[in-house]
């Protein structure tokens, strides 16, 4: 069964659809001085309900795009 | 238009929690406490090795032992490259038996054949050039950079420039009560009871994770011990606890124990920053440039923001690298970020004000933006010296005699902790006078619970107790996870809505009896009465019965205009230092925070108290460290990972400032940001040295004393 992937700032249409971030669940208005705090997100894995995809290798905005083999 | 009462009788006194009692006395009832019948209880084995391929896992003896009735293994052995442990404590096989020692015993006859890989354990060992590849794509990123004004000029502008090296630990959450769940299958249908801060983000989790319906999947919190933004999503004990209770046909409880907390549930990630900073002769801020890296253990990033959006610099670069290692991978943590930001950016601000020969606060008064409702820092730092007796304070190095040493320290801090849309609720109001608000949110220890049934009772004028609430449980209305300190902002409006709205139609009903104009009437010491001519009304009682027998039920969503974003505040620290032990003991912290609209100043404050006291135990105590050689966490306890106890505490001086005018601000944050930069601001007007590295312990403390008589750290 497919789940919508949770609108998110960080997580677009090139993304895994699996990939999550607190701020998916955490969705409030932003104080726009405080968007940009580079890479303090944890992302974890829909899937695996882990920091690691399906394929053993870790998590993040950069590596969970299309063409990575797991990504849905 | 939903707006706040002008002159409320419930809200901003300190009101004692509802659930208080059902806590202190133990009938609280916490996935911990779970039990259903037939239960099994599930162990998961763990790698014992940082990094690790599993070549093969034998469970057969384990599959007969007494009382076993699952196994599921947790890694695919015929994909070698996914079938490996990345840190201590990754998860290989779980169990499911009768008993808990029988699940212990089970877990035991589990035989893996490992094949130990290189690993990382430190950021040091990461970094070098002939460091093992343990992460496909490096062990360090190629970073990114920020920029912004003239920094060549900034430094020719300069009159004084500090440079240094600082770091802050890695901090775990420690959550009192651990991770984990119950959960329990009827048909195809999966209840969990779930230590967690988001019960809809938890059935969402789960059911993907699964390939499950959404609706057939209840996520239960009635209460939980401590989350602290390592339970925002459903986490892997959830889903595997779901299979084992899907394999056996009964519930299993899987809550995992202090070293798997330890271990793997998450962390603050360290923080390093090479800075070189410049202040002119007036005491401007006009550079600030800084090389930062740090980990978030196995393939997680470690950003923090640099320098600290508090204070005005007129120009600044700034280059980060995450750093891979392998250890527990970070999770969201109170205020991610911010405290090593705050920390790394305060310290450097007392050590520029140190070269100019300024008083640090003034220099901080210096270099602040323009007040806003938001940035309020210049008056609350005015607010605080005045509270912690900075006119007191001596020059950098305390010249009064003996080994024990006093200093004063400040900083400040900033949260944004806004509302959010999706936000829903349900109000009722029964026959019989009883009321009702049901909102999915969860009560994480912040008083929730207390704040709406506040909220509900001052719209109805009813007392505090009048008023059910029903929170945690994914089958009520939508509302966010209770993450970012958002969720007073969320939940707040919906509950008044929802209640001013059913009050509407009781006022509907009430106004034909009495002979007046709806808009006339008011709620209040539980009667609905005209507001010109207040011995005209009914009692709540006598009004709710004109209902007959049907119930006002009202559905509300989240609207604007009763939450703000933004939040500001400050902390004074007050500190005593052995220069001979190096032990340093916290006598006081002076914190003035903003907080928007206050509905419990006793819940509100209790936000301080936590925050301030996780923060002392990041400036002085906590630190997960890792054995350099094997990379295994040699403190996975409450023994020597080192949380700050009731000695520990200081005087903690709260100053909330109300801010009616703006509605609700979120509040679980801010106080934790700024402590302990405070702190180490405090120590160094004490012992007259720098610590620039966190936690302040006894040894760095005195490695500081030696630095500086060797040729100085100042």
């Amino acid at each position: 069964m497919d789940h919508p992937t949770p609108a998110s700032r960080l997580v677009t249409p090139l993304h895994c659809s699996h990939l999550r971030h607190k701020g998916m669940y955490v969705r409030a208005e932003e104080d726009p001085d405080l968007t940009s705090v580079l890479g303090a997100t944890a992302y974890w894995c829909a899937k695996t309900q882990k920091s690691f995809g399906p394929d053993g290798d870790a998590v993040s905005r950069d590596a969970c795009q299309h063409g990575r083999g797991c990504c849905g | 238009m939903a707006s706040w009462p002008s002159s409320p009788t419930l809200l901003g006194k300190s009101t004692r929690r509802l659930d208080g009692p059902a806590k202190a006395s133990g009938r609280a009832t916490y996935a911990y406490d779970i039990r259903r019948p037939g239960m099994l209880y599930a162990r998961i084995v763990r790698s014992p090795h940082a990094h690790a391929r599993v070549r093969a896992v034998n469970v057969s003896a384990a599959e007969k032992a007494p009382g076993v009735r699952a196994v599921l293994p947790l890694v695919d052995v015929s994909q070698p490259d996914a079938a490996k442990a990345m840190y201590q404590g990754d998860e290989v096989v779980a169990i499911a038996a009768d008993t808990e020692e029988q699940a212990h015993d089970a877990a035991r006859l589990v035989t893996v054949d490992y094949e130990v890989l290189p690993h990382l354990a430190t950021v040091e060992q990461a970094m070098r050039p002939e460091a093992p590849a343990v992460f496909p794509k490096g062990n360090v990123t190629q970073g990114s950079l920020e920029e912004e004004g003239d920094l060549a000029a900034g430094f020719a502008a300069a009159a004084h420039v500090v440079e240094g090296t600082y770091s802050t630990q890695v901090q775990t959450h420690s959550c009192l009560e651990t991770h984990g769940c119950v959960a329990e299958w009827e048909g195809d249908r999966l209840t969990a009871w779930v230590s967690t801060q988001a019960v809809h983000a938890t059935a969402n989790g789960v059911a993907t994770a699964l390939g499950v319906p959404q609706t057939n999947v209840r996520i239960i919190t009635e209460y939980m011990g401590g989350g602290f933004g390592s339970k925002l999503g459903p986490d892997f004990e959830v889903v595997v606890a779901s299979k084992l209770a899907r394999q056996a046909g009964k519930p299993v409880k899987l809550m995992l124990d202090r070293k798997e907390e330890q271990l793997g549930t998450g962390n603050r990630p360290s923080a390093y920053a090479k800075v070189r900073a410049g202040v002119d002769a007036q005491g401007k801020f006009v550079a600030f440039d800084a090389e930062t890296w740090g980990t978030g253990g196995a393939g997680q990033g470690a950003g923090f923001p640099l320098p600290y959006p508090v204070y005005v610099w007129t120009s600044r670069r700034r280059r980060h690298r995450d750093v891979y290692i392998n250890a527990g991978p970070q999770r969201a943590m109170r205020a991610p970020g911010h405290p090593q930001g705050s920390f790394i950016t305060e310290v450097v601000i007392d050590e520029l004000a140190d070269k100019l020969g300024m008083d640090p606060l003034e220099l901080r008064l210096k270099n602040l933006p323009p007040e806003e409702p938001n940035r309020m820092w210049g008056k609350y730092f005015q607010m605080a010296a005045a509270r912690i007796g900075w006119s007191r304070r001596h020059k950098t190095g305390d010249p009064a005699p003996g080994p024990i040493k006093r200093g004063l320290g400040c900083a400040a801090n900033r949260w944004g902790g806004g509302g959010s849309q999706q936000t829903r609720g349900h109000a009722e109001i029964h026959p019989d006078g009883s009321a009702l608000i049901r909102i999915g949110t969860q009560d994480i220890g912040t008083g929730t619970r207390t704040v709406l049934a506040l909220i509900v009772a001052e719209t109805y004028g009813l007392p505090l107790g009048a008023v059910k609430v029903e929170i945690g449980d994914s089958r009520y209305p939508f509302a966010p996870g209770s993450g970012g300190s958002v969720t007073i902002g969320s939940v707040s409006p919906v509950a008044r809505i929802a209640a001013e709205q059913a009050l509407g139609q009781l006022v509907a009903k009430v106004a034909p009896s009495i002979g007046a104009d709806p808009l006339a009437l008011a709620a209040k010491d539980g009667r609905i009465f005209v507001k010109d001519d207040p011995s005209t009304g009914v009692t709540w009682k006598e009004a709710c019965t004109l209902l007959g027998t049907t119930p006002i039920v009202v559905d509300s969503q989240w609207e604007k205009g009763l939450s703000s974003v933004g939040t500001s505040g400050v902390q004074f620290a007050d500190v005593e230092v052995d220069v001979e032990t190096g032990v340093t003991r916290v006598k006081k912290i002076v914190c003035v925070q903003d907080t928007g609209l206050i509905v419990d100043k006793l819940t509100a404050e209790s936000q301080c108290y936590g925050g301030i006291t996780m923060g002392i135990g990041f400036a002085l105590y906590e630190h997960r460290i890792l054995d350099r050689n094997t990379a295994r966490m040699v403190n996975p306890n409450m023994e020597w990972y080192l949380l700050p106890g009731p000695s520990d505490i200081p005087e903690i001086d709260i100053t909330l400032v109300d801010q009616p005018e703006r509605g609700v601000v979120g509040l679980g944050e801010p106080p934790t940001i700024s402590t302990a930069a405070a702190i180490a601001n405090a120590v160094a007007n004490a012992i007259g040295a720098r610590v620039r590295d966190l936690p302040v312990t006894p040894a760095h403390v005195l490695a500081a004393l030696d630095r500086q008589r060797e040729g100085g750290t100042l």
